[in-house]
């Protein structure tokens, strides 16, 4: 059970939710329902940490269908259900890194930012960020990085020059994940894919999230939601 | 000896409660949460002869108060279960059930010979699968098909036999005694119940296999309504389950007339689920002051 500190709305539809007791590593998630004990809605819904200080995690949603709607309507100081930290995050590396997010895709990006940051100041961080039509945050992450691009309507993955050596990590609606694995492939370039999955458990039990990759079907949930974009199969 | 420690099929359990096969994979997944051992059986995620990558699409779709899924099976196989999967879950100490499919009558057959040497306690057979030597009807339709499977079965595997019936059988009941009959030494109900969803955005089915099977507290008054009709049909132990989230839910089956309980989908919801609905168990024999808790068992 965590409690609700703020809940607010950061664009048309898209909440940024801040709650207690969350602590998570850059790329994990929670699996969150807004009616603790409640049998209706019955599932948590995935949501990617955004941000996290010491206990505390931000999750960053767009509102699509009943639970996530549930979730816009908490207030500071409602309860909800969060299980987690879930799934295995991004590795933190010593070298550049450049991130590409697609709309809400965004949301595991900046910590992984703000985390190689507090690790690796003297490195190069950039950040290309894709909206089809509002954008959010995109101020936060540009105080993170040295180089980043906002793009409005038109491919995010067009604007990344994936022959710079960094490390690049992606996140975002399948086609842009695919032009990103293309991209990086003919570059030669090592690409991360956090990906997205409907699911119930979340831990890695009902095999809701199976994704096909080169060996075989692995769980988003458990096995990701972090993977090398070599791997998958998309 | 404990108050909520049942006998199933002449194994020993701590309690009356399983994790259902295909919510626990094998025994595993939940123990950063609790330790799987507090569990009174677990239910191995359903395998078949081969192993399966299972459907594509959409797999699971939440429904009120439960939800669809499609997952079609993905296992690792028969063979990888015994050499790989087994020896883990055997550590657990509960009792172990190994939950097996097929889609024919040969695979059955093979896949049960293989398992009659393999160090499980109980051999819980799904019969929801479809025959695809047959058009595709699951085994579990009718009481010939599903009388065939356990007879075939029950000759070449000394384990005890639980039989996991279908809902979705147009006559239950005689399909239960068909089983019974057949050699089974037990009865486990209900597997999911056939549903659907369709996409009205898209103007189309939300699965690719247009079906999908229903979970959850949705179901729990008709998975208690068929099982207190097995129960007077049969007089083998039956395993109920269906929709079960709390231990007030667990006891409406045992009064039913169910020696156990399995649960599944909750655990997705809450993972504490089980754990949770064994001390409240406990908590109600202290409280009613039973020596155990099957007193209660078909009273209703």
């Amino acid at each position: 059970m965590a409690v609700v500190l703020e809940n607010k709305r950061v664009a048309p539809d898209v909440y940024l939710m801040r709650l207690t007791d969350t602590p998570a590593k850059p790329g994990q998630f929670y699996m969150l329902r807004p009616l603790p004990g409640s049998l209706e809605p019955l599932l948590g819904r995935p949501i990617s940490v955004f941000d996290c200080e010491g206990c505390e995690s931000s999750f960053l949603y767009r509102v699509v269908g009943k639970g996530t709607e549930l979730l816009s309507q908490r207030r500071a100081s409602d309860s909800v259900d969060a299980v987690g930290p879930l799934g295995n995050g991004f590795p933190l590396e010593d070298r550049d890194l450049t991130v590409v997010g697609g709309g809400i895709g965004i949301a595991p990006l900046y910590y992984l930012l703000k985390a190689h940051r507090a690790r690796f100041p003297g490195r190069k961080r950039s950040a290309y960020l894709g909206f089809s039509g509002d954008s959010f945050l995109t101020e936060e992450f540009s105080a993170l990085c040295d180089v980043s691009k906002v793009n409005i309507g038109g491919f995010v993955t067009d604007d990344v020059d994936f022959s710079v050596p960094a490390l690049y990590c992606a996140c975002g609606p399948t086609p842009m994940l695919r032009a990103a694995k293309k991209r990086a492939e003919a570059a030669g370039a090592a690409l991360l894919l956090s990906l997205e999955a409907r699911m119930a458990c979340g831990v890695g039990a009902c095999l809701g999230c199976s994704c096909a990759t080169i060996s075989g079907n692995r769980r988003v949930c458990k096995d990701g939601p972090v993977f090398p974009a070599e791997e998958v199969l998309l | 000896m404990s108050r909520l420690q049942v006998n199933l099929l002449g194994v020993s359990m701590k309690n009356p409660v399983i994790a259902a096969s295909g919510t626990f994979g094998f025994g595993e997944e939940y123990r950063a949460f609790f330790d799987p051992g507090l569990l009174g059986g677990i239910s191995s995620k359903g395998l078949t002869l081969h192993g399966s990558k299972g459907n594509g699409g959409v797999r699971v779709w939440e429904t009120p108060a439960g939800m669809l899924n499609s997952i079609g099976l993905e296992n690792p196989g028969v063979a990888h279960f015994i050499e790989r999967e087994l020896p883990l879950m055997r550590r657990i100490p509960s009792a172990l059930l190994c939950n097996m499919g097929g889609h024919s009558l040969e695979d059955y057959e093979q896949g049960a010979a293989m398992l009659d040497k393999a160090d499980i306690d109980i051999l819980e057979l799904n019969i929801s699968c479809p025959n695809v030597k047959a058009g595709g009807m699951a085994f579990g339709m009718e009481p010939a098909t599903a009388a065939d499977v356990v007879r075939r079965v029950r000759a070449l595997c000394h384990h005890p036999l639980l039989v996991k019936l279908s809902p979705n059988a147009p006559d239950l009941i005689a399909v239960a005694r068909a089983v019974e009959e057949a050699g089974a030494d037990g009865l486990s109900l209900t597997n999911t119940f056939l549903g659907m969803a369709i996409d009205v955005d898209r103007r189309r089915a939300v699965f690719d296999n247009v079906y999908a099977g229903l979970s959850g507290p949705a179901i729990l008054p008709l998975a208690l309504r068929m099982v207190h009709q097995v129960c007077k049909a049969v007089t083998i132990p039956v395993v109920g389950l269906g929709g079960i989230a709390t231990w007030r839910d667990a006891l409406c089956f045992l009064m039913a007339g169910a020696t156990a309980v399995q649960m599944g989908t909750a655990g997705f919801a809450d993972p504490l689920a089980m754990p949770r609905a064994i001390e409240g168990l406990e908590k109600y024999c202290e409280e009613q002051g039973l020596q155990n808790i099957l007193e209660i068992r078909g009273i209703v």
